[in-house]
């Protein structure tokens, strides 16, 4: 975990009186609901709801943060795991989270929480307002130029992740870069796009699988970017389903691409 | 030349009188564009500054007529106004010239090419609103002229212009096209609008969607221009501007486009002069305003924090004394609300909902932040790269649209589209599969429903000089834009809040 995640966890103080856990530590917990936002006098929490428990999924910073917030409006699947630190904003704590905004309009999905004295947000990596100048997870500035490293040998694979059924989105211009830089290096000659239909087993038992084309979708999208930006080779697309993957644990990473790039 | 210098020319030509010039600028006129000048405005003064000094205009082909319909850039890139032009200026042609201007062509000056000439009725939308007419191929074509495969299908709900149900110009006419209406923006602080200085990669940082590219450097820019950022530089800008605007079949040499960039990307302008706070840039004064601070200030710099501010003013007018007199009094009682209103600007939070472009970033819906969020450029208060949103502006249901009724007397202005987008791909996340729009906005270049009336940030430099506001007009004054805040972000500003915030963006 890195360091300043740790620090997070342990300074996110909870002043809730009174904390239930409806699941043991260490539990996965899968689930598709509404998410909810608090405020609070530094930046709003995000919480949701499974099986009359609350769960606490992130707090407000900048695009910089591992989790991001979700979307009022729509519901959004969760992926955690249940912690054993204090709860925050009045949520169990999963650790680690993953959250993806389902795609279509949820009105339902519109719960907005007052600040409450109870809940406050001790460490605040980014305040509401303006920052101090830096990102809230920013890395530590490299002291010096380091020597682009050798190209590597071999075919290369990379993989991408989605969130539930959409394509290409704000997370994944630099992971897109990055295939074509390692590309061209290499230089690669031949070019494997797969893309793979994203499917959930939910905690309570329900298959959750993403659209049909979807996994066509993303691949194609992916070739057509990487060619629009410079790839001269025409990658060969394949797709996949996640189905067979998909046991409860850690199925986010069935929605995905996957680029081998051989040389 | 730095800011005292600066300020003792300006000081000095303005004593003298030399910065009293005619207000509009007729292509041709041959006069020199000073080194420094200031133009009345509404609001006081703005100054306007050639960093490489004096600028000849004749035969520069910013200033020149160069095509058929008599029009230069400068005839809607007036220096008066902020390198835009005022609906003020448009009205003031319009009665000087019996509506005969070149501005007022029938390719975009009317509402539709087709309707007849030197009637208002025809020029309602730039009398009325300062809109030009944006004909846009439909369906939407790259760079290289290769047809988008659009993500929505748009028909036409309304059409008070006749344009888009035409024969020749409608979506379904002979030139399959689109007319949206638009402001010209502000030819000036260019430096900063073309800077490819922060988050400029191949993929835009946004959507991960393909960058357009600098076809001089096959270099990625930072698509920050432009209502739709459908042009990627200066270059092809002045270039299309060239052929569409000025009707120019041909389009401009290269010699022509270099000199039109060069020009821009030394020219600086900024209100200087407050009519109630009095002079802008004085050397002891917030560093962040007049036109000499653009000069000298870095482009592609995120403002939106402490370290840099977007518009610093170190605090300069918080706390200023009462003043001797009443002119004294008055004139601090005005900047202490101008500090205010920058101090509402950049640190009163509201809940930014549903727009976007920016709760689609992985900041969340709705993020608790301030105005300075969104306007976070260094100095200009763009967005810092790739700055097209959608605030609600020209979509429905936050659109100035007039109420109907069977008593109305206003009817709409603006055409009415709707969208429908495809059923296998995801919906808007904010408007779903059918949305209601006066201007596309930019998906009407990129094809993509999610952009259906994101509009690119312009700067807030300028803006007493340039009214109305929004790319529709749709904000006559600065008050009706904090309004419209207001309204679209459920922000609840105080009056106080509204009047030292419209103070504020009358100094920039």
């Amino acid at each position: 975990m890195q360091r300043s995640k740790l620090r997070f966890w342990f300074a996110a103080v909870v002043l809730a009186p009174v904390v239930v856990y409806g699941a043991d530590p260490g539990q996965r917990i899968s689930f598709v609901s509404c998410p909810i936002i608090r405020d609070t006098k530094s930046v709003p929490c995000w919480i949701s709801q499974y099986n009359g428990d609350t769960y606490y999924l992130t707090i407000q910073s900048d695009v910089s943060a591992a989790v991001q917030p979700p979307m009022l409006g729509h519901q959004v699947l969760v992926e955690g795991v249940v912690s054993d630190a204090p709860s925050i904003c009045g949520g169990i704590v999963l650790d680690p989270v993953r959250l993806s905004v389902m795609p279509e309009r949820d009105d339902r999905c519109n719960t907005m929480l007052p600040a409450d004295d109870r809940y406050t947000i001790d460490f605040n990596p980014r305040p509401p307002g303006p920052s101090s100048g830096r990102l809230a997870f920013a890395p530590a500035p490299r002291t010096r130029q380091a020597a682009p490293p050798p190209a590597p040998e071999g075919p290369q694979s990379m993989d991408l992740y989605f969130d539930f059924d959409k394509g290409v989105s704000f997370r994944h211009p630099g992971e897109l870069s990055s295939i074509l830089s390692l590309a061209n290096r290499l230089p690669a000659r031949k070019v494997k796009i797969t893309g793979m239909r994203g499917a959930h087993l939910l905690t309570d038992k329900t298959l959750l699988r993403e659209s049909e084309s979807v996994g066509r979708r993303r691949a194609e999208e992916i070739g057509r970017l990487l060619q629009g930006a410079g790839l001269t080779v025409s990658p060969e697309i394949e797709l996949a389903d996640g189905k067979d993957e998909a046991d409860g644990i850690d199925d986010w990473r069935t929605r995905r691409v996957t680029v081998v790039l051989t040389p | 030349m730095n800011r005292w210098s600066v300020f003792w020319v300006c000081a000095t030509l303005v004593a003298t009188g030399i910065a009293a010039p005619d207000q509009w600028w007729n292509p041709g006129d041959d006069r020199p564009l000073p080194a420094y000048v200031e133009y009345a405005n509404a609001w006081g003064r703005l100054g306007v500054l050639n960093a490489d000094g004096p600028v000849t205009t004749d035969g520069h082909p910013f200033f020149e007529a160069l095509g058929p319909n008599g029009r230069a850039c400068v005839s809607c890139h007036q220096p008066a106004d902020a390198m835009s032009i005022s609906l003020e200026s448009i009205g003031g042609r319009w009665t000087a010239t019996d509506g005969t201007d070149p501005i007022f062509a029938a390719v975009d000056g009317r509402n539709c090419p087709n309707l007849p000439a030197r009637d208002p009725a025809s020029h309602s939308l730039l009398l009325g609103r300062g809109l030009f007419r944006i004909a846009l191929p439909w369906p939407p074509v790259d760079a290289t002229g290769k047809t988008i495969e659009s993500e929505f299908t748009i028909e036409v709900v309304r059409d008070p212009t006749g344009c888009n149900t035409g024969a020749v110009y409608g979506i379904d006419g002979e030139k399959r096209e689109i007319s949206v209406y638009r402001r010209p923006r502000p030819a000036a602080n260019l430096r900063y609008v073309a800077s490819s200085g922060f988050g400029v990669s191949p993929f835009i940082g946004k959507t991960g969607m393909l960058a357009a590219i600098d076809p001089d450097t096959s270099r990625p820019v930072n698509m920050n221009m432009m209502a739709d950022a459908r042009e990627a530089t200066l270059k092809t800008q002045a270039m299309s501007a060239a052929r569409g605007h000025l009707e120019l079949t041909k389009g401009l040499s290269e010699q022509a486009l270099n000199r039109i960039r060069d020009f821009e990307l030394q020219l600086y302008a900024a209100q200087a002069f407050s009519s109630e706070g009095g002079v802008l840039d004085e050397p002891d004064g917030p560093s962040g305003l007049g036109p000499a601070a653009l000069a000298e200030g870095r482009d592609g710099v995120l403002g939106n924090n402490t370290s840099n501010y977007v518009i610093p003013m170190e605090n300069k007018w918080a706390d200023l004394p009462k003043g001797a007199n009443a002119a004294e009094v008055s004139r601090n009682a005005f900047r202490q609300s101008v500090q205010r209103g920058h101090d509402v600007f950049f640190f009163r939070t509201f809940w930014i909902r549903d727009a976007m472009h920016i709760n689609t970033v992985g900041l969340g819906n709705p993020i608790k932040r301030t105005c300075s969020t969104c306007h976070g450029m260094h100095l200009t208060g763009m967005d810092t790269a790739n700055g097209w949103m959608d605030v609600g502006s020209t979509n429905h249901p936050w659109a100035l649209e007039p109420p109907e009724s069977p008593w109305a007397k206003k009817l709409p202005e603006l055409p009415l589209f709707k969208v429908t987008c495809r059923k296998d791909l995801p919906p808007h996340p904010f408007l779903g599969r059918e949305i209601y729009t006066q201007d596309p906005g930019r998906a009407l270049i990129s094809g993509k429903c999610e952009d259906v009336g994101a509009i690119v940030i312009q700067q807030l430099r300028g803006l007493a000089a340039r009214a109305p506001y929004f790319s529709n007009g749709s904000a006559a004054t600065l008050r009706e834009l904090v309004d419209f805040y207001d309204r679209r972000f459920n922000i609840r500003f105080t009056e106080q809040e509204k009047i030292d915030l419209v103070n504020f963006l009358s100094v920039l």
